[in-house]
């Protein structure tokens, strides 16, 4: 079993050949990318772009295609990335040893809430999850032990230090982030093929069906959700020794989940690279955009510009950005 | 004993007018089966409406209330004939999140258009001390919206079950096909039911405005209260909306209160969890 899942994780023969060359042209870009680029301001948005990367990818999972719209990602982040640098600050734990614990417990806390809450159905579900983001958010802005507003700042070790994940330079994160974001498509790759992959899908299309084909949709779903939690958990993680602080904004705030959910909806939820192309979009885009109009003073404007994109695609196409080039590919 | 029957009148009061932020919600779920997102936001705008007609024309902020209700009714329209006509096409998927892209972007339009800062009215004819009866306050602007937000949700009431076109929206509520074979052009029907959600918030809005800050993010506040008050009214029940309201009112000031102002949204949202679990239908629905 397990070696056939490895198997099943590292062939990419069922895709056609023009997602795989193009598959094979964005490993070569992330591989090349550092050496090819000397702008630090690019190497900080090609980070972010692999972060939202593994983002993206876990969101897809309960909400791309499982239908679930789960709007609460910014919690598993923030604990993951909370307990990293918590660990670190209190008893000087290695990234290493604090990553686990972190990602353990984005995921238990996805378990408990998933366990309740993926029992309510389409607006309710997306509700409630937003109501349970809102008081994590509340809490730890209010929570003094762990920093409250002002946030959490990690050590800084004299000499660069693998342990601890401190670099001088940003090319070695970027390599790591890069390893993640190959992992978690590995794991897609594996899952879309998987016996859960088939049983989610089927839970979106029509539960009423899938349950009578003797799915169990609330555990299917509660495993989903876990494994979108583990994804963020490892975000979390990377984000809180990549950036050296965090604070409840950046990494707790529904601004967070919500930006997730629409970049995936506007690359493509429910499909491989949907995430993948969102991200590719928004980001660059983002960032950008946020350097040339912030000097301004106008807030907002890439908010209202996903917003837009969001409500157009929700509206012509639902399956977003790899759905038109589909339906492009299909009519050929 | 001073306090708690303060505190019940207060809420009671503001439970009225969270009737009414709701009873929007209320007839556009009722009429199709979508959740509006963008209902904040469409609260919000009636705000902004609301407080900038009367400090741009120095005009009397009660006066505003048709204002904010026209644009309003605009907005609820527009958003339908524009956007939810297609969205209902769509997967469920695509319907939360149209909505909810709507609801993003209207947000940051006006924070790019009025910039993040909390504005108040300064003068009005609600603006004025609380009425000290005896040693129980009552706050006057709180109990002008209520007696106001009563009479719209009177009206509503009326227009949807005593008038023709009252009927007609119910008939689509109940069954589009068959309604449309009686004649009745549904989707005129739809677009009004979103206008008419739209007017209800924005009046409401126009209403807070008297006693609350307008700022841009606050339609999250409000929606979230608007959820929590459906939810427990029904999804689609007017009267449910009612009394729910006036249960989230009293949760809201007694919370505040008694437990701890920091404490009152988290108890808004324990409200949400323990309905939808232990009765998804609420009190009315069905």
């Amino acid at each position: 079993m397990p070696m056939h899942a490895l198997k099943d994780a590292l062939s990419f023969g069922d895709l056609p050949a023009s997602e795989r060359i193009g598959f094979a042209i964005f490993i070569a870009f992330c591989l090349v990318f550092p050496w090819i680029s000397k702008g630090s301001f690019a190497q900080a948005v090609m980070i972010q772009f692999l972060i939202f990367c593994l983002y993206g990818l876990g969101w897809n999972l309960i909400g791309g295609y499982g239908g679930q719209v789960a709007l609460g990602q910014a919690k598993n982040v923030g604990m993951s990335a909370y307990t990293v640098a918590l660990f670190m600050v209190w008893w000087d734990v290695p990234f290493w040893f604090s990553t686990p614990i972190g990602v353990i417990i984005a995921t238990v806390e996805s378990f408990i809430l998933g366990y309740f809450l993926l029992r309510l159905k389409g607006h309710y579900f997306a509700i409630a999850t937003i109501c349970v983001s809102l008081v994590w958010q509340q809490l730890f802005v209010n929570w003094d032990l762990i920093g409250g507003a002002r946030g959490v700042e990690l050590p800084l070790k004299e000499t660069p230090n693998f342990v601890y994940m401190q670099f001088t330079s940003p090319i070695y994160y970027h390599y790591f982030a890069f390893v993640l974001v190959m992992g978690a498509i590995l794991f897609m790759n594996w899952f879309r093929k998987s016996r859960l992959g088939y049983q989610l899908r089927a839970i979106s299309a029509n539960e009423e069906v899938a349950e009578s084909l003797g799915i169990n949709i609330h555990w299917v779903k509660v495993k989903a959700y876990c494994i979108t939690g583990v994804f963020a958990g490892m975000g979390g993680a990377f984000y809180a020794v990549y950036y050296n602080y965090i604070d409840p904004f950046s990494v707790m705030h529904l601004e967070l989940s919500i930006m997730i959910a629409l970049m995936t909806m506007i690359g493509g939820a429910g499909s491989m690279w949907g995430p993948i192309i969102g991200a590719m979009i928004l980001i660059p885009m983002d960032r950008y955009l946020g350097a040339w109009l912030g000097g301004s003073g106008i807030v907002g404007v890439d908010f209202m510009i996903y917003a837009f994109m969001v409500m157009v695609i929700a509206a012509y196409e639902p399956r977003g950005i790899w759905g038109i080039i589909e339906k492009a590919r299909r009519r050929r | 004993m001073e306090t708690l029957l303060s505190t019940t009148i207060s809420g009671l009061l503001m439970g009225m007018l969270f009737a009414l932020v709701a009873l929007g919600l209320a007839i556009i779920f009722g009429v199709m089966d979508i959740v509006n997102f963008a209902h904040g936001e469409f609260l919000m705008v009636g705000m902004y409406a609301a407080f900038l007609t009367a400090t741009g024309l120095s005009m009397e902020p009660l006066l505003t209330l048709p204002v904010s209700a026209v644009i309003c009714f605009i907005l609820g329209m527009g958003s339908y004939y524009l956007l939810v006509r297609y969205l209902l096409k769509g997967p469920m998927l695509a319907q939360l999140l149209g909505t909810f892209g709507l609801m993003i972007f209207i947000r940051y339009l006006a924070m790019a258009i009025f910039g993040p800062d909390y504005k108040t009215l300064e003068q009005g004819l609600l603006i004025r001390p609380s009425i000290n009866w005896g040693p129980v306050m009552i706050s006057y602007p709180k109990l002008g919206a209520a007696v106001i937000s009563v009479t719209a949700f009177g009206a509503v009431y009326w227009l949807i079950n005593r008038t023709r076109l009252g009927m007609a929206l119910k008939a689509t509520a109940l069954d589009v096909e068959a309604a449309g074979y009686m004649g009745i052009n549904t989707e005129k029907m739809r677009g009004l039911a979103w206008g008419l959600g739209g007017a209800t918030v924005g009046i409401a809005g126009a209403l807070l405005t008297n006693f609350y800050y307008v700022f841009p993010t606050v339609g999250l506040l409000f929606v979230m209260i608007a959820f929590a008050t459906v939810a427990l009214g029904g999804f689609g029940s007017i009267k449910g909306a009612f009394i729910a309201g006036l249960i989230i009112g009293l949760i809201w000031d007694f919370g505040g209160t008694y437990v701890g102002p920091e404490y009152k949204f988290a108890l808004i949202y324990l409200t949400y969890f323990l309905v939808i679990i232990l009765r998804p239908q609420g009190l009315f629905g069905w």
